[in-house]
């Protein structure tokens, strides 16, 4: 809905900085106990949800101009969700992080994107990848691998590698491990290749709402043409692109992440581990993965008042609060694994601290972006955990990227590596 | 309205280039919107607090100190504020800077033998309790929750809650204080004033309690606290607060031989009363509070249903309130309150259980049922010891204020709540404030001497979107406030700042505020205060919340 459509709400923010900590009730410490980054790295009200309201409130009335602090403050937001978890434990008529996504889809169509995001964009539209990579050496992380490449070959699950895992040399084999896994235990999945493209996630993210509905578009069409029924990835990002927003624009195949398969294989007992993973670790959820990974409910309504003031949707408005993110599936699989503990942090679920990766942060300001994935990479070591487990290969990036700026590296793994050790 | 270049650097020089902005959509972010939450004036529509010239980020005594120092300097007003809970933390004047204290936010200390915590101006009150469980220890939670700033609540404001009872108002806990005053110096205050440590809020040194504070503190007007120590009470429950459950309805399972949460409920008002002074009498409860019937009396137990559910939404009231049970629960539990119970031993729980049943034989009432089954009882008992929804004040449309504002012993609000909710549903019957039946009276029980203080604040709910809505609220806070007077209940906390910001968000002139005090049942308080005023901020340079008649 257009920004204007947040006037309201902008006048009924609550100003009460929930949103810039975890839901108090899971405080557990003064150190752990911030859940926005951007606020808790830029300290000024502006940076959080609270304060973005309050900039589209200036922007709708003119009373704001863009300057570079404003843009800084619309893009430094990591659209991680975590300011809309707190909002909605008390409010049920306010949606911070759609708002702040309208932001930035105005900032855009005004002409003030940033440039690093430009590149990106020029990136996707020459490429159709967002890593500036030949679009025609997309397919070779599988080029080992005895996998159908739909269309030629024929295969109703589709595993989407996505950009990362596609062009990053270092995590390239855990997607090939993903896929090995899956095949080795009877799931007949293939993979799209070389014709792979982007889920358009992150350009949304960044406030290309355009350039994401024509990918969005594209793949939908290539996965029908395709006969695809399912499609898998290990990419949070593209889980939540495939899961939240493309059912808006008519996908409707099933989407999991390799991670709820996996579970779901443990569960049929068609996955066993043979090798114990003697290890202490601890999780990080994946924001896209986690509190945004709620299904997505249609939902075409109006607001109405009941009890005079009382605002309420006509039909009921579905809530995503982060209570049925996927949270369960990454633990079961961690906790089948023989010889391996899982500790946790103390920002988890719907309250986990962000990887820093998202938002178009990562691409322009990492120095933010790296002190974010530092700050987690802290919490992880204050479990006593000795290495840090996601299920996302943007978060992997961005913690090995920020490993050992301030303290002990910490090893970081994606879940799939980790079964893969214990398969052996 | 812009600072001057020179003085921007000046200030620049102190905090730093990355702790301080002008510009626009910073200090937009830091204006309050006066349609729209407790700021006990108006609601005016579409009005907020003025911009202030630059927003400060201090990390330090000595930063904050230089600020107030170059503030004195050019006359240039300030106010800080911790965690900007409402209008009092921000500029009523122009020609004002704003302290954002967020970055002095650190607990220096937790005296786990002596029992108490010195901590920074931004501490909120969660991460301190958070840290005290780890010691076995808990601090005061303010009646606005734990997103707020004990420092600021102890040092500035009135410091009650549910914790009133066994912990005692933030008055009472307020130990050492390190007080940049208006003019720039800094003033230690009890022992902590002559090297003593700070254990004491009174001597071996100054005390200036009664002249900082005073009952209701001086809301930001009177210097920057940068420091203080508060007094810690004994939290017999784990290292930290079992929590489980899907967002809302979080509930933590604490030892039942330990914990309990009743919602009391009684057949008169009398009764009520009755009961909060034998609770004080006998010296049982851990907090106490009118809590839930914020919602309403007709609409509460239909909100505890939904805020206990995770899917449930405001789109379920109507249905609820059709259910029989819900009906039947609600009715049940009219005259209420809500009490937590904690046994240093479960021996110490069981004895408190018995007076407390004894309590009921006498006075006639019950505890709710209904909130008893462990999923209601449990997130209950969450939501009053870490006081972590308070924002639940605005869930229904994001306005409210409290009126009325019946503060004194538990029967001087028990005898007045049915009129005032009489007059309150007569006005929600007009369509502008949520109709959720009269009496949304909430506060605290207990916390002083000679029976307990009750502090009861009716609830009323609006639209700070809809002009409608903020204009009919405010006609009927006037109606209030004209109603209390005749009835000699005195000015409602409606209007309590009337003299501090006018409809256009800003300070009302001298002559207005001069009438409003001289209007009061003592206006020489605010003479007192002038004086007070003329010795320590001398150059003016605070705002018109420190209420003063020259």
């Amino acid at each position: 809905m257009p920004l204007e459509d947040f006037a309201g709400e902008a006048d009924r923010c609550s100003q009460c900085s929930y949103c810039k900590w975890i839901p108090f009730d899971h405080v557990k410490s003064w150190r752990f106990a911030k859940n926005c980054p951007s606020i808790a790295y830029h300290n000024f009200n502006s940076y959080s949800a609270r304060g973005r309201y309050a900039v589209t409130r200036s922007l709708l009335r003119g009373q704001v101009e863009y300057t570079d602090t404003l843009r800084r403050i619309i893009f430094t937001c990591l659209a991680c969700g975590s300011c809309d978890v707190s909002c909605k434990i008390c409010r049920y008529n306010l949606e911070p992080l759609e708002m702040v996504r309208e932001l930035k889809f105005r900032a855009v169509e005004d002409g003030q994107g940033l440039e690093a995001h430009r590149a990106v964009v020029e990136s996707l539209n020459r490429e159709q990848n967002t890593m500036s990579q030949p679009r025609a050496r997309r397919g070779d992380w599988a080029d080992e691998l005895d996998v159908p490449r739909l269309p030629k070959d024929k295969a109703e699950i589709v595993f989407h590698a996505g950009c990362r895992s596609s062009y990053d040399p270092q995590l390239q084999a855990t997607a090939r491990a993903a896929v090995t896994l899956l095949r080795d235990v009877g799931v007949n999945v293939g993979i799209m290749g070389e014709r792979e493209l982007c889920c358009g996630g992150r350009v949304y993210a960044m406030g290309y709402r355009e350039e994401f509905a024509r990918f969005a578009q594209a793949n939908v069409k290539a996965w029908a043409s395709a006969g695809v029924k399912m499609v898998v990835t290990s990419c949070a990002d593209g889980y939540h692109a495939f899961k939240r927003l493309y059912p808006r624009l008519g996908l409707q195949v099933e989407v999991l992440h390799t991670v709820e398969l996996l579970a779901r294989l443990i569960e049929d007992g068609k996955l066993k581990f043979r090798s114990p993973v003697p290890m202490m670790v601890t999780y990080h959820d994946p924001c896209h993965l986690g509190r945004q990974g709620e299904p997505f409910v249609p939902w075409n309504g109006v607001e109405k008042k009941i009890f005079n003031q009382i605002i309420v949707y006509e039909p009921k408005r579905p809530r995503y609060n982060g209570a049925w993110g996927v949270y369960d599936p990454p633990r079961q699989v961690l906790r089948s694994i023989p010889g391996l503990e899982l500790v946790e942090m103390e920002r988890i679920q719907e309250h986990s601290w962000c990887c820093g990766a998202g938002g178009g942060v990562r691409e322009a300001y990492p120095e933010f972006s790296l002190w974010t994935a530092g700050e987690r990479i802290a919490e992880a070591w204050a479990t006593g955990a000795e290495a840090l487990v996601t299920s996302c290969p943007w978060c992997e990036r961005n913690f090995m990227d920020a490993n050992g700026a301030s303290g002990e590296p910490m090893p970081v793994y994606d879940i799939v590596d980790l079964v893969q050790k214990a398969m052996l | 309205m812009a600072l001057s270049r020179h003085i921007y650097q000046a200030l620049e020089d102190i905090v730093g280039p990355e702790n301080i902005s002008d510009d626009p959509a910073v200090l937009e972010s830091y204006r309050y919107s006066l349609a729209h939450t407790a700021i006990h004036v108006g609601p005016y529509y579409d009005t907020f607090t003025p911009r202030g010239l630059a927003v400060l980020l201090p990390g330090s005594t000595e930063e904050v100190q230089a600020i107030v120092r170059l503030c004195n300097k050019y006359r240039i007003k300030f106010k800080a504020s911790s965690t900007f809970w409402s209008a009092q933390g921000y500029p009523s004047d122009d020609n004002t800077i704003q302290l954002d204290m967020r970055r002095m936010d650190r607990i220096l200390e937790i005296d786990e033998k002596n029992m108490f915590a010195v901590i920074e101006s931004g501490v909120i009150g969660a991460t301190l309790q958070a840290e005290a469980m780890k010691r076995g220890l808990n601090t005061h939670i303010p009646g606005s929750g734990c997103s707020c700033s004990p420092l600021a609540s102890a040092t500035s404001y009135f410091g009650s809650g549910p914790g009133n009872l066994f912990g005692g108002w933030y008055y009472d806990n307020l130990l050492g204080v390190e007080w940049v005053m208006p003019t720039g110096e800094v003033m230690r205050t009890g022992a902590l004033g002559s090297g003593c440590g700070w254990f004491c809020g009174e001597g071996p040194g100054p005390s200036l309690r009664g002249i900082f504070r005073g009952f209701t503190g001086a809301k930001g007007a009177l210097g920057v606290f940068t420091k203080c120590a508060l007094k810690l009470f004994p939290w017999p429950g784990p290292d930290k607060l079992p929590v489980e459950g899907r967002p809302p309805a979080y509930r933590s399972p604490l030892p039942r031989e330990l914990f309990r949460a009743y919602t009391l409920a009684f057949p008169s008002w009398k009764a009520w009363a009755d009961a909060a002074y034998m609770i004080w009498d006998a010296g049982i409860g851990y907090l106490a509070h009118r809590q839930f019937n914020m919602f309403g009396r007709d609409l509460k137990f239909a909100m505890v249903k939904i805020l206990t559910n995770p899917d449930g939404t405001l789109n379920d009231l109507e249905e609820l309130l059709q259910d029989p049970e819900v009906r039947r629960v609600t009715g049940e539990s009219e005259r209420d309150f809500q009490i937590v119970l904690a046994g240093m031993t479960p021996r110490d729980l069981e004895w408190q259980e018995r007076a407390l049943d004894e309590m009921l034989a006498r006075t006639g009432g019950w505890k709710v049922e209904a909130m008893n089954v462990p999923e209601i009882h449990d997130w209950a008992l969450l939501y009053l010891i870490r006081l972590g929804h308070k924002n639940l004040n605005l869930v229904y449309g994001g306005g409210y204020d409290g009126c009325f504002g019946l503060f004194g012993v538990p029967d001087f609000g028990a005898r007045r709540v049915e009129e005032a909710a009489a007059f309150k549903k007569e006005w929600e019957n007009k369509g502008a404030i949520v109709a959720s039946g009269g009496d949304c009276m909430m506060g605290p029980i207990g916390g002083q001497g000679g029976g307990g203080t009750c502090l009861w604040e009716n609830f009323t709910h609006f639209d700070p979107h809809d002009r409608d809505s903020v204009e009919g609220t405010r006609e009927f806070f006037d109606a209030s406030t004209e109603f209390a007077l005749r009835k000699g209940w005195g000015v409602g906390m409606e209007k309590w700042n009337a003299a501090a910001v006018g409809p256009d968000g800003r300070t009302p002139s001298k002559e207005v505020r001069d009438k409003i005090h001289l209007s009061a049942p003592q206006p020489s308080i605010y003479s007192y205060q002038a004086k007070i005023r003329e010795a320590f901020n001398p150059n003016n340079l605070g705002d018109a919340y420190y209420e003063t008649l020259e």
